[in-house]
């Protein structure tokens, strides 16, 4: 083996490299919590009562899962250009529509998991439709669901890598950045690899530590 | 002794780390001999009979079957069990296998038959048992008594010298019960050396030679059918026989 | 059909075909290889382990971009090897996808009951009889819907092998889009055919599933 190992230039750069670490967390946490959002609303519409609601929302998750994300980032930036949106929200749209998906699915069934008795006793009460669910039927699903979405926050992370296509200066924009002006090609891609790593399993532990979360197992569920 | 017993446990101790599991058990089965294991749960019983076949490894004693060592490294535990049959509690039948394939594989995997012996022979032990006609079924398509039949048959495949079974009707419902005992039955009175851990005890008055009594690991009775029944010489196994004979 | 569509449409099958060989590979190859390393990691071989366990720990905490870059520049940097898009490409998705199998087919295997494993031992099979007639045949089965959400989620990436340079798929639609611009009629094109093969494709995994899954 013929190579020779050289760290420094890596070093050199670091604040690109930070600049990079700084971006993708900002693109993977907005992705997030926007996913979220989007995820709450159309799982639970996905274990609504009502079919049309249900039926709407399966639409929903199919459509956008089965599209990969690069297209959809492609969709924003380029099918979309006239919008004249930043990269970085273009990359957000993506995440969020893309991801909101997953987490739809993973809601809708934990949702599901949660007794049907639970609901009743609820309703028998007094609560409300909406109490009951706000109150009771919630709390325990998302105990349920958290390993799920401890796994699809750290496949997010990992999908944001895909931003760098469309331009958005993240962590993988600025290791092609550095290898073009240092040529330390294996030395980039091993320390941004090694970074990746460390983002996306603070973040896993992070969210285990929720109180109530059940201690499952870190494998991910969740195809995403 | 003109002959030897075909199984000999000699001081067997065995702990799950720190737990004591089975305490000093010694215990002979003759040829021939259909030996009855009774007891509490979590007395070790069914420890007991796993460690004959080192499908439970145990830590200090000997256990011989036929004069071989069980526990020994030299020895060749495929070919060993292959003359024991084990019938389980919760059947433990090939689910993505028909009845059939599930008593013709080991003879063909672990004994080399040919598979149109072994089939031969399946067909036969499946008329034995009264289930000729569901040589075709999955698992999934049997009740718990007729599972717990083709269990049977497919431990008797291997033309086994001793037969062990771990609890054979405790997982089954009330009215299965009897076809499962009346098979074994039929066994034992054929001559087949059985070790049967089991809370029948209308079972173990019928073919009993031996009732032998566990209580926390350790064997605390080893009698004749017979002065069992009529007088346990212990207090716990008195007590544990007025329990069980209560209904 | 939309014209521009119509007008490329041989220029954007040939890369369709791409994405579908890729992915054959792909699938072939990374269950294959996700089989022994999850059955291997199953029966947690001494020797193996800490390779295997940082093996899996690094594909799956790695975006696949970043491990089809090292498949293409870094390691061939590194051993001084010269390497294809397509090759860097089909190996760095067999060693992605064979990660994540193998934890799958790992968790099936634990899932089949200890049980089944006593009772082929005791009919005097050996372990490794016991797990290619007994375990493994279970354990595949139970995990089938696993495996497909898997491999359609790879169908999906082979669009990431168009940044480098592959031309599949998507690469394909978006050099015609920069001779045409126009990019809505596509995109829009190649979402809606990506969703018809991944639904094709998650369905007939359904299928398989309903017919060979077994039920204890």
């Amino acid at each position: 083996m013929q190579y020779h190992f050289d760290f420094a230039p890596i070093w050199a750069n670091r604040d690109l490299i930070l600049d990079g670490l700084l971006t993708t967390m900002a693109l993977s946490a907005l992705g997030l919590i926007l996913a979220l959002i989007v995820g709450v609303i159309v799982g639970t519409a996905g274990a609504a009562q009502s079919r049309a609601l249900r039926i709407a929302a399966a639409t929903y998750v199919e459509v956008m899962r089965n599209i990969p994300l690069l297209v959809h980032m492609y969709a924003w930036y380029v099918g979309l250009a006239f919008l004249r949106l930043p990269p970085f929200w273009c990359a957000t749209a993506a995440l969020t529509l893309y991801s909101g998906a997953y987490v739809a699915e993973t809601i809708r069934a934990g949702l599901g998991a949660v007794p049907r008795g639970q609901n009743l006793a609820a309703l028998a009460t007094g609560l409300t439709r909406l109490q009951a669910l706000r109150l009771v039927i919630y709390p325990q699903a998302l105990r349920i669901v958290t390993p799920s979405l401890a796994s699809l926050a750290s496949q997010l992370i990992k999908d944001s890598s895909l931003a760098s296509v469309i331009t958005v200066a993240e962590l993988t924009y600025e290791a092609s950045a550095i290898e073009g002006q240092t040529f330390r090609t294996f030395e980039v891609y091993i320390t941004i690899s090694a970074l990746y790593l460390a983002l996306v399993t603070l973040v896993t532990f992070g969210l285990m530590l929720i109180p109530g979360a059940r201690a499952q197992g870190v494998q991910g569920f969740g195809d995403a | 002794m003109t002959n030897p017993p075909i199984i000999a446990l000699e001081k067997v101790s065995k702990s799950y780390g720190t737990s004591p599991v089975l305490r000093d058990c010694s215990l002979t089965v003759a040829r021939g001999e259909v030996v009855v294991i009774c007891g509490p749960s979590g007395s070790g019983k069914s420890t007991l009979i796993k460690c004959i076949n080192a499908l439970e490894p145990y830590q200090s004693g000997s256990i011989r079957f036929d004069g071989v060592e069980v526990g020994a490294k030299s020895t060749n535990l495929p070919k060993l069990r292959t003359r024991i049959g084990m019938v389980f509690q919760h059947f433990e039948l090939y689910p993505h296998m028909s009845a059939l394939d599930n008593i013709m594989l080991a003879q063909v995997h672990a004994l080399g038959r040919s598979r149109s012996d072994a089939k031969t022979r399946a067909e036969a032990l499946l008329a034995r048992v009264g289930l000729a006609d569901k040589a075709d079924a999955f698992p999934l398509n049997l009740s718990g008594g007729q599972q717990q039949r083709v269990a049977i048959a497919r431990a008797l495949a291997l033309d086994p010298e001793v037969m062990l079974f771990d609890e054979p009707t405790s997982a089954l419902d009330p009215e299965m019960i009897s076809d499962v005992l009346d098979v074994m039955v039929a066994l034992a009175t054929g001559g087949m050396t059985m070790l049967v851990v089991t809370h029948e005890m209308g079972f173990a008055r019928r073919v009993a030679d031996r009732i032998v009594f566990m209580d926390h690991g350790e064997i605390v009775e080893d009698t004749p059918k017979a002065a069992f029944f009529t007088a346990p010489k212990t207090k716990r196994a008195q007590e544990f026989l007025g329990k069980i004979l209560a209904h | 059909m939309p014209e521009v569509v119509l007008k490329n449409l041989p220029f954007l099958l040939a890369g369709l075909r791409v994405t579908a060989e890729i992915a054959a590979l792909s699938i072939v190859g990374g269950t294959v290889l996700g089989l022994a390393i999850g059955t291997l990691r199953y029966l947690r071989v001494p020797l193996l382990a800490p390779a295997l366990d940082l093996y899996v720990a690094f594909i799956r905490g790695t975006p696949l971009l970043m491990v089809l870059f090292i498949c293409y520049f870094a390691l061939p940097a590194l051993l001084g090897y010269k390497t294809s898009a397509y090759s860097a490409a089909a190996f760095g998705f067999i060693a992605f996808i064979a990660a994540y199998l193998a934890e799958d087919i790992r968790a099936g295997l634990r899932s089949v009951k200890p049980g089944l494993m006593q009772a082929a031992l005791a009919t005097g099979l050996t372990r490794a009889q016991a797990l290619r007639l007994v375990i493994v045949p279970i354990a595949l089965r139970n995990v089938i819907p696993t495996l497909f959400s898997q491999y359609v989620r790879l169908l999906k990436f082979t669009s990431v092998a168009s940044v480098i340079g592959v031309n599949e798929f998507t690469g394909s639609a978006m050099l015609v889009n920069g001779r045409e611009f126009a990019p809505i009629t596509i995109i829009g094109f190649i979402a809606l055919t990506y969703l018809a093969i991944c639904f094709l494709l998650s369905a007939a995994g359904r299928v398989l599933y309903a017919r060979l899954a077994v039920r204890t």
